[in-house]
Formats: structure tokens, sequence, C-alpha cells
């Protein structure tokens, strides 16, 4: 958690009880929730919306390891995916054998067969933290990935297994056949989900956690074992996992190997950094982001993978604290009150930036359109514009816009240091 | 010496080939404030992890209040009732001081693994820790993150978090290790208040603090105790003398 976090915490803890700050960013979070599918009615908004929304759950559910305990794993797909071909499984058993599970229940069942791995296989995983650790996890992961193909009767083989979510008993009359039924039902899963992992980590046995990741020498020596730390945690978050997988299940119908893979371990791990491990908010973020790049960005770009990649990288050179950090950078100069000296700085460098970010984009899509077109289509349309991408001048504008406006940049970067400099100087009241 | 909080029984510990401790057999009385001396490298340290659990011995074993504990766990070792420090500064450095404070009272003060509490609304284990950082005159730098504590503050956040769980046994390594004067004056201080009615088992390079903290002084050469006595008698020992200044010599060369 952050320091801010904890002051705040620790200060609420001195006064007690439900302070309407502590539960501000809550009420927000309904309403937002809420209101969403009015603002984005289109059938493709709400499927957005419902896989950032099992995103965030499973990104929250990773950060308990990454973040709060500090155990780097490769391979936490398993429990997102397990706990989703369990659901599917459960769908179908509703459908053909007239097992009468309501369809809202059905993410705990994931969530319990995400816990009841997580248990086993976190009985050997978590006696050491580190790089023994994060090896078990893609050890384990590459395991249950290949195990997909072999056990078919659980994980379908290649095609994997599909189901119908409408086939449950009726429930105060939603049967769960529109997309909007479904963005509620997920909607109201993130809420409980995310609160009870915020309430968590408010636990003995999650503040035990933080204490563990960050010495767990000192921690055995409060009386904590380490390794049972680190495996409540360990069961914790698969247990969250499992619930995003039922919920996926219920969203997409349909599992496949995919959801168990290296790739899909690998992408949430990129998630949360990206967000910022050191805040709660920070998996969400990352969520969010990367649900967006995913699904809008691929619309326009062939190439958006790329972007994310570069996006990823530069997040991690510069800003370690991930886009989280990037907001929480900024609450010092806004508690001294002194938040506008920076807006000067920023508003000058805003055209700059945004050129500079266009024209490095047009010129790694106007070389990816000259290799990759097919043969004898060279005209590319890019922002609104069409031209011949096998021409030289597109290229050397692009090229040339993208140098002058980095340029510029970097001449405008002292002023900005300076103005933060400036932000920063002082000293917060209390 | 059935009364013994401490005992040890032919102690030793052997890494490879190398003997490191050899044959220690040493009892300290509860409530005795107990200073283990002697040159770099004579095992002080391998004595303390063996006593607290870190190391297991290869002979001989450590018996807490008359229980055998050779082969307990360091977290086994601490729920009965044994706390430690370590010689380099060992706190958890993106924690808030209070938060610091707080996970050394988890435990004892019966949340064990609890994940149905919510830790900001246990008002007694707040006024506990309130307690502590007043004990220890942190009061004021109480929401600080204790990574950026200085020096001292953060030794004597490491005794706050050593003394928190109410232990009967508490074990100092080097607490005053790289501290100005004025420093350890203050931490010896410190450690004579918050140890009041403790057994203190304390390892220290400091002969000033060792002589004025100490009731006794166990001295330590080569992995054997050569010494056991009070400060007055250490102090005038031929054998303590000959052995600690010939081997601190050897060293000098």
């Amino acid at each position: 958690m952050s320091a801010l976090g904890d002051a705040e915490a620790a200060r609420r803890g001195k006064t007690g009880g439900l302070s309407l700050s502590a539960a501000a960013p809550w009420l927000i979070a309904i309403v937002l929730l809420a209101g969403l599918p009015f603002v984005f009615t289109g059938g493709a908004a709400l499927t957005v919306m419902n896989q950032m929304a099992i995103t965030i759950i499973f990104a929250l559910a990773y950060n308990m390891l990454l973040g709060q305990g500090g155990m780097l794993s490769f391979g936490h797909a398993v429990y997102m995916g397990l706990g989703g071909f369990f659901c599917v499984h459960l769908m179908n058993m509703v459908e053909y054998d007239g097992l009468l599970l309501p369809l809202p229940l059905l993410p705990l069942f994931g969530g319990l067969f995400g816990l009841l791995f997580a248990f086993i296989i976190g009985s050997f995983s978590t006696r050491r933290a580190g790089t023994v650790f994060a090896m078990i996890s893609l050890g384990v992961g590459e395991l249950i990935a290949s195990l997909s193909i072999i056990v078919v009767a659980f994980f379908g083989g290649e095609e994997g297994v599909s189901g119908d979510r409408t086939m449950g008993p009726v429930v105060a009359g939603f049967d769960f056949a529109s997309q909007k039924e479904v963005y509620y039902l997920t909607a109201a899963w993130l809420f409980v989900s995310a609160l009870a992992m915020f309430l968590y980590s408010r636990t003995p046995v999650g503040r035990i956690a933080n204490a563990v990741r960050d010495n767990e020498e000192r921690a055995e020596f409060l009386g904590y074992s380490q390794r049972y730390v680190r495996w409540i945690s360990f069961c914790a978050s698969g247990f969250f996992a499992g619930i995003a997988g039922g919920l996926f299940a219920i969203n997409f119908e349909i599992l496949t190997e995919e959801n168990l893979n290296l790739a899909t371990s690998g992408s949430i791990l990129l998630i949360t950094f990206l967000g910022g491990v050191g805040f709660f908010l920070g998996p969400v973020i990352g969520a969010v982001v990367f649900t967006l790049l995913q699904t809008v960005l691929s619309l326009y770009t062939e190439i958006w993978a790329l972007y994310v990649g570069l996006l990823f990288v530069l997040t991690v050179m510069f800003f370690p604290s991930g886009l989280a950090g990037v907001f929480a950078i900024h609450v010092r100069p806004w508690q001294l009150g002194k938040i506008g000296l920076l807006a000067s700085p920023y508003l000058k460098m805003f055209v700059p930036a945004l050129l500079f970010v266009f024209s490095a984009a047009a010129v790694l899509e106007i070389l990816f359109h000259a290799r990759h077109a097919a043969i004898g289509e060279e005209q590319m349309s890019l922002f609104g514009l069409t031209f011949n991408s096998h021409g030289v001048w597109p290229l050397t504008i692009a090229i040339i816009i993208c140098v002058a406006s980095y340029l510029i940049l970097k001449r405008l970067a002292p002023s900005l240091k300076e103005a933060w400099d400036e932000a920063n100087h002082g000293e917060v009241g209390r | 010496m059935s009364g013994a909080a401490i005992e040890l029984k032919a102690l030793r510990k052997n890494f490879g080939l190398a003997q490191i401790i050899r044959g220690v057999d040493l009892a300290i009385a509860g409530g005795e404030r107990h200073a283990i001396i002697g040159p770099n490298g004579a095992g002080k340290s391998t004595l303390f992890n063996l006593i607290t659990g870190k190391y297991h011995p290869t002979s001989g074993s450590v018996h807490l209040n008359g229980t055998d504990v050779s082969r307990l766990k360091p977290h086994e070792i601490n729920r009965m009732g044994l706390s430690r420090s370590f010689q380099i500064t060992n706190i958890f450095p993106k924690m808030s001081v209070f938060e610091n404070i707080r996970c050394g009272l988890l435990y004892t003060m019966g949340y064990k693994y609890s994940f149905w509490h919510l830790v900001d609304r246990q008002p007694k284990l707040t006024e506990r820790a309130e307690e502590i950082l007043e004990q220890i005159n942190l009061s004021d730098r109480r929401n600080l993150l204790a990574g950026v504590l200085t020096y001292a503050e953060q030794r004597a956040l490491e005794i706050g978090i050593t003394i928190a769980g109410g232990a009967d046994i508490v074990m100092l390594d080097e607490p005053t290790a790289g501290m100005s004067a004025s420093e350890t004056d203050y931490i010896v201080d410190l450690i004579r208040q918050v140890t009041d009615g403790k057994t203190l088992v304390i390892v220290e390079h400091d002969m000033g603090v060792v002589f004025n903290l100490a009731d006794r002084i166990s001295v330590l050469v080569y992995g054997e105790i050569i010494e056991s006595d009070t400060p007055e008698n250490v102090r005038a020992s031929q054998k303590v003398q000959e052995a600690y200044l010939g081997a601190a010599e050897e060293a000098d060369h």
C-alpha cells in the first residue's frame, strides 16, 4: 500500500467508525457501475465493459500476490482458467442434469474451485518466495496448460468447453440472455470482490502479508510463519481469480487452452505492473487501459500490441510505480496547493507531446504498411489522410515532425523540471 | 538450573568443517541482563542465531524455560516468548512506523492469521501500539514510512518491534552499532527502560554499553565461553585479559 494509504488508514483507526471519506470511493464506484450502461449503450461497449470488469477482478487478485505479498507469479491464469472451466461444466450440469444453481451464484463456485487448486499448489509453491516461487509458478502454469490437451474430459481438448448461461432457473425475472443483464451481474461481482479484496488488505493477515513481503525474516521473529502467510495470500488470490474465471465463463460461454496459457499469465502481470503494484487502484487502472487498448485500439491498427509493449516498457522505465504512480506524484503538489504551477508547463508540452506520439505512430504505421500490404496496394489512410505508403515524402514528413516535436519537448523539459521542484517544495501541514 | 530462562547445553555448530561454536554451556537466569562479548569472528552472532532458531545446532541443545527448542523454527520460538533484534537494521521499510509496531503486536494479541478482523477497528490494538510508540519516543513519527527515519530512530523502532509482542526474553544484536556517543546513550537508556523486568541478552562491541547495562557478562572466544561472571570479575579476570586482548592483538596484525 502507499504511504498515503497507510497514513490515512492509521488516522482513521484512531477515530473509528465508518467515515464518509472512507465510504465515498465505494459510493462513487456504485454510481459509476450502475450508470455506465446509460452512457455507453451499444452491445459492443457492454462487451468491452464486461471484459474490463473481469480483468479488473483478475488484476486485483493478482496484485494480492505481487503487490501485497511480494510474490511474482508467471502462471496465475491457471486459477482463473480452472475456475472458468469448472463453471462451464456447472452450466452444462444445470442445462442437462437439472442442477438447480442460479446463474448469479456461479462465480462463487468458480472462486471455490480456484481456491481449492491454489490450496493444493500453494502447499508446495509458497515454501519459498522470490525466484523459487516464480519458477514453480511458471512450471505449474505450463503443466496445467499442457494438461488441457491431455485431460480432454475436463478441458475439452483444443476446441475447449462451451455452455449456455441462459438454461438455469430464472432469478427474479432475469434469464441473463441480454448483455445488459450480464453486465449488471458482472458489475455486482466486481463491486463485491473489489470491496472484499480491499477489506482483506486491512485485516491482520493482509497486513502481515505486507510485512512478509518487506522483510520475511523479521516477520518470522514476530511469531508468523512466512510460509503460511504466503500460502494464505495465495489461496485468497486464487479464490478471487476463480471468481473472475466464473464471470468469464458467463460472459463468453466458452473456455479454451488460451485461458490457462502463459500468454494470459504474462498479460495479467503486464496489466498489474502497468497500473502500479503499490496502489490498490493500480491494477484497476491497468486493467481499464489495457482492455481499452486491446479492444478499441485494435480496431484501428494491426500493430496495437506493439504500442502496448512500448507503453509497458516506457512505464516500467520512467514510472516504476505504474500509471497510478503518475497520479500519486501529483498528490503532494495538490496538498501544498501548488498544483497550478504545473498547469502552464503541461499545457505548453501538450501539443508537442501529442505531435510526437502521433508522428512516431505514423512512422511505425507507414513502415508496417509498406512492408505488409498486398502487392500493388500502395495507398494507405492514416488519421483521415490517404497517401502512398511507398513514397518517400510521407515517411520523411512523419520523421521530421517526430524529431522536431521531440526537440521542442526537450527544450521545454527544464521549465517543467523547475516548476515540478517548486510545486513539491514545502511542508504538508497535518 | 531449572530456573534458567535460557540454557545452552554442550552446544556445537559446524559449517562444513569449520567449527564455529565449540561446546558452549551457559545458563541465563530469568530477569537477568546478560551480555555476550568477544572478538570479531568469535561466533557471537552464530550463538545468537542458534538460540533464536535461525540455525539449528550440530549437537547439544538450547532450552527455553526448561523446554528444548533446538529443532524449532524462529516463529515457533518467538511464540514461546523470545523476541530478537538484528545486527543490521531489520524493520519493514515500506510500512509506516505505526504499522511496524502494530505488526509486532498482531500475533501475541491473538489475531494470528485472522482475515475476519479489520485492523483499524481494534481499539485495544491501536491503543497498545500508541503506548509503545510513546515508550520509544516515536509518536511524532507515527505516520512516516519507517524507511525514511534516521538511523538511531530506526534502531529505536526495531527495539519497539522487538518488545511489542511482550516477550519475556529479549535478545538484541549490537543495538548501538554505528551510533554516535549521544545516540548510544539514548538507546541504552531506552533498552534499560523497555526491558525492565525481562530477561535481556545482548551482543555488543561497545564496552561502555556492556559494563553499564549488564548484570553478567559471558566472554566468547573462538566458539567457547572462557568466562561468565559479573562485570567486575570479568574485568579483573586474567583469563579474559589474555584471551580477549591476545585475540584482539592477533586480529590487529
